[in-house]
Order: C-alpha cells, then sequence, then structure tokens
C-alpha cells in the first residue's frame, strides 16, 4: 500500500476546498452557528448576559467607589508633614547646616523654615480672641521649626517612624514631631482598600467565568446529538470549539457594554441628583475614566471566553 | 485500499473480533455480513476510529488507523462517508443544511456547498425537499439525505450500516441503485447487512463474519 501520499482520484478531489479561505469559511459558519444560538437559545443567553452585566456593574461601582477614595486618601496624604523643632540655642550657623541638609535628602520634596517670630505669630493668629494668654510668656516661648513633606512614596509609617528618628540624632533638633498614628491609620485604609480590590476583582472574575462556563456547559449538553456527528462527520475540534467560544464572547461583550451603559447611567443619575444638594460634590466625586468604560466590554469578553474554554475542554473522538 | 490484519477487538472482554485479516481493493463494492452481534458494525467503526482495535493494524487509503492520534481522526473522517443505522440526521436543521454540513467542516464557501449540496440531493431524487426537515420525512426518504450527506464530500469510501434496516424492498432496491452508482463513480463501498437479499446476486464479494471470525468470502 502506498503510504507516501495521500492519492486523490479525480472524483475525490473534485469538492475538496484546501484553500486559504477555508478558514474565513468556517469563522464566517461559527459566527453564524453562534448568533443563531443566542437567538435559539434566548431566555438562557439572555439571563446569563444579565447575570454578566449585574456582576460587572457592581465591580464598576465598586471601582469608582475605590478610585474616589484612594484620591481622598492622596489628598490627605499630601497635606501630611514632619515638623523638626529646633534647639534654643541654636544659632544661624546651625539652620543653614540643617536646611542644607534637608535639601540635600532625596526622601524629602520640600522643606520650609519657621522662625521663632513667625511660630509666635501663627499661633497668636490662631488663638484670635484668646491670644491674650501668650501674654504670660516673658518671652517667646516657642522654637523655631522646619516643616518637612517627605515624597509620597516615602509615605510608610515604618519608613517615616526610621527618617525622623534619625533627624532627631542631627545636632540642634530638639524634637521631632509627626501624626504617627494618623498615618498608620492612613497607611491601613490605603492597604484595606488595595486588598479589597483585588480580592473582590478576583471574586467577580471567577463569577463572571463561572456563569458563562455554566451557560456554555448547558448548551454543550443541549447539543451533544450534534457535536457527537459532527465528529463523526470529521469536524476539527476547532471547528466545534469555535461557535461556543464566539457565542461566550458574545456573551461577554454584551453584559461588558450593558454594565457600561449602566454605570454611566447611575452615576450621571446620582451626580445630578447630589449636585442640588451639595454642589461641590462635582469637584470632589470622580467617575472612571472613559477608557475603562471601553474596557469593561472587553474584560467581560476576556472573562466569558475563559469560562467558555473550560467549559468545551478537550474534543475526544 | 483497506486492510485489516490480525485485528482483534472485544468489549469488556469479551470478544467481539478476533485476528481478522481483511483486504479491500480501491473501488470494491462489499458486503460484510453475519448475524447480529457478530461484528459487522465494529469492523465499520474500526475504519472511521470511532473504536481502536486492542491488537492488529488497520489501514485505510495511507491512513494506519489504528495509530492515528486524536487530532488526526478528522482528517481520516472527512475523507470517509458514512451511512449509519440511525441515520444521525439533525432535527433541526433542513435536509439541505444536514447536507451542507459535510461541506462546512471542510471551510468551503456557500456558493460552492449549494452547488454540491445541490448535486447530491438531485442525485437521491430529494431535491424538491430540500427546504423540510428530517422529521417531516419517510424513512426511505431519510436514509436517502444521509446518502446525500455521505456522498456529498466525494469520499474515498463510503461506509453503510444496515442500510436497508427498515426500508421496504422497493426503498431498499433503490438505496442499492444509488450505492452502485457511486461505486461506478471509483467510491470504495463497504455495506454492513444481515439482509441477504441486498447481495444475492450482486455479483459482489460478500464477507460472512460468524463467532468473531470472517467465516467464509464468496460472490453474492
Amino acid at each position: 500500500m502506498n503510504t507516501t501520499s495521500k492519492s486523490k482520484g479525480a472524483y475525490r478531489s473534485k469538492p475538496k476546498n484546501t484553500s486559504n479561505g477555508a478558514w474565513l469559511e468556517i469563522t464566517k459558519y461559527s459566527f453564524k452557528t453562534a448568533l443563531k444560538s443566542l437567538r435559539l437559545e434566548k431566555w438562557i443567553n439572555l439571563l446569563t448576559i444579565l447575570s454578566v452585566s449585574i456582576g460587572l456593574t457592581i465591580f464598576c461601582a465598586f471601582i469608582i467607589i475605590n478610585s474616589n477614595m484612594s484620591s481622598a486618601l492622596q489628598r490627605w496624604a499630601k497635606s501630611f508633614g514632619v515638623v523638626v523643632y529646633l534647639n534654643e540655642d541654636i544659632n544661624k550657623e546651625g539652620e543653614d547646616k540643617l536646611k542644607n541638609h534637608f535639601l540635600q535628602d532625596t526622601d524629602i520634596e520640600a522643606v520650609n523654615y519657621i522662625s521663632k517670630e513667625r511660630s509666635y505669630e501663627e499661633i497668636k493668629k490662631t488663638l484670635g480672641s484668646n491670644a491674650m494668654i501668650l501674654d504670660v510668656f516673658k518671652e517667646n516661648p516657642l522654637p523655631s521649626s522646619f516643616e518637612l513633606k517627605l515624597k509620597r512614596g516615602y509615605l510608610d509609617p515604618l519608613l517615616v517612624k526610621e527618617k525622623a528618628a534619625k533627624i532627631s540624632q542631627l545636632d540642634g533638633v530638639q524634637e521631632v514631631q509627626y501624626g504617627e498614628k494618623w498615618l498608620s491609620s492612613l497607611n491601613t485604609i490605603a492597604k484595606t482598600i488595595k486588598l479589597g480590590s483585588i480580592v473582590f476583582g478576583a471574586a467577580i472574575f471567577i463569577a463572571v467565568t463561572f456563569i458563562t462556563y455554566s451557560t456554555i456547559k448547558i448548551l454543550l449538553h443541549r447539543r451533544k446529538d450534534e457535536i457527537e456527528t459532527l465528529k463523526l462527520l470529521g469536524a476539527s475540534s476547532s471547528f466545534i470549539r469555535l461557535p461556543f467560544l464566539i457565542e461566550g464572547f458574545f456573551i461577554g461583550t454584551i453584559g461588558g457594554t450593558i454594565s457600561s451603559l449602566a454605570i454611566l447611567g447611575i452615576y450621571s443619575f446620582i451626580m445630578y441628583k447630589m449636585v442640588e444638594f451639595l454642589p461641590a460634590i462635582k469637584f470632589v466625586v470622580t467617575s472612571l475614566p472613559l477608557f475603562v468604560y471601553l474596557t469593561i466590554p472587553l474584560g467581560g469578553a476576556v472573562m466569558s471566553l475563559i469560562g467558555s474554554f473550560i467549559a468545551i475542554g478537550k474534543i475526544r473522538y | 485500499m483497506i486492510l485489516f490484519s490480525d485485528v482483534s477487538k472485544s468489549y469488556e472482554k469479551k470478544a467481539v473480533l478476533k485476528s481478522i485479516s481483511l483486504i479491500i481493493k480501491k473501488g470494491d463494492l462489499i458486503f460484510i455480513t453475519g448475524p447480529s452481534g457478530a461484528g459487522k458494525t465494529t469492523m465499520l467503526k474500526l475504519i472511521y476510529c470511532s473504536e481502536r482495535p486492542d491488537s492488529g493494524h488497520i489501514t485505510v487509503a495511507d491512513w494506519e488507523v489504528s495509530k492515528l492520534k486524536q487530532q488526526e481522526i478528522p482528517e481520516l473522517r472527512r475523507n470517509i462517508g458514512i451511512i449509519f443505522q440511525d441515520f444521525k440526521l439533525l432535527s433541526n436543521r433542513t435536509v439541505f443544511d444536514n447536507v451542507a454540513l459535510a461541506l462546512s467542516i471542510h471551510g468551503m464557501n456557500s456558493e460552492k456547498i449549494r452547488h454540491y449540496v445541490n448535486e447530491a440531493l438531485d442525485e437521491v431524487k430529494l431535491l424538491d425537499k430540500a427546504t423540510l426537515f428530517p422529521q417531516f420525512l419517510s424513512g426511505g426518504e431519510q436514509q436517502r439525505v444521509v446518502i446525500a450527506r455521505a456522498m456529498v464530500s466525494k469520499p474515498i469510501v463510503l461506509l453503510a450500516d444496515e442500510p436497508t434496516g427498515d426500508l421496504d424492498i422497493d426503498n431498499a432496491k433503490a438505496i442499492m441503485e444509488l450505492f452502485s452508482k457511486i461505486n461506478s463513480k471509483g467510491t470504495t463501498v463497504l455495506i454492513a447487512t444481515h439482509d441477504d437479499n441486498l447481495f444475492r446476486a450482486s455479483g459482489k464479494r460478500v464477507v460472512f463474519v460468524n463467532d468473531h471470525y470472517i467465516e467464509k468470502e464468496y460472490i453474492g
């Protein structure tokens, strides 16, 4: 028996289509089959799309809340500073030396010198009508100080503590003060938000993937006779898989698009209503960037594709 | 074309075929016959790789079927036309779409599909029923749709498992005429049947399988 080539008789070879267009035709067929299935199995598909969109909408709402909380934290973090109180007996040369030291420190973003006199004036201004209590002091009791703004990446409580300890060792420094507890709380909140985003994101990812997985599994079961026939006729595994993957892709994309539109609508509505009572809210609460709204359908599509892919599994002949 | 070399097959330790050897030449039309449970269907299943032999070798054209990997099976099957005992027609597709399926899997464009499907349906005299669903056809008509589906992609081998099982004499005769016509165009045809009316006086080779062995071969 000849085993070197797959000899094809004239009769046999006549209708074969081995051109490069074969894949295009198979893709077209798969799209048609997927769209037909979406139409024929409309209830289960509608339910899946709805579930996917609800999941993604909740996720988007969480992202909006999360990003607003993060930006609020960042605004608070901006106001954070370390105050370095200087010794009573420090002279001008000592102060300049310290100032140069702080200016050369790459972890420090800004250095602000506050003289004894300015401190006195500021506290007087703060006390207002009660400023007379300062009269009991014969001399200005306040020390001169430096207010240091640390770089954003340096707002870890441990790093700040370490930095404060080092500064307090410098000549001419009496005391270093910063909101240790405040910074620690800020840090805990930021970490919780970050962790919450990861956990919640993963949960939504698994949920959406599982929803599509279940639907495609049901559709596979409903079409098991068709798949069996296709296998016996010689359909490749990609020919069998592709319509289901496309169906999953459609489910995810439509679900994601609905979610994008829903979150935009809900956000606009809430802002419209809130602005009436709190006009400043529009400057404080921000929506998501436009590209995120465009990414949600893509995200839905990817999650659903993964779910479909797992559901189909291996095609065995 | 088709070679069985010392092939054995059993299901759950119960032997179905024992050391079967058979050579079928290109362009042959042969009948495999024998009592129920003799292993006729298993022989066909071994050819299209729905079952694997426990031992021995099976070759179809250039394919060493017994050693085919999973991903190589579709290509083999695309070159074999199969007529199933239970038809395996899809009830949610029209006659046309059922036949077209065999070409869609080749990646053929719709224009060509239309041409070849109409040609095949014309050959089995069902062109006027192309838009109907299979459940609205008689048993004989359904069998002709299956034949049209099996031959539309011009396979090198046509396998038929009890093709006239539930048909009356006239329909059975018409089906056999179709097989002869397909065979005359060069396609190797293998028919598994217990109905000796099909091969009596046919002048074709008959392989009689009994008690797991090929008991005899003769010209019908």
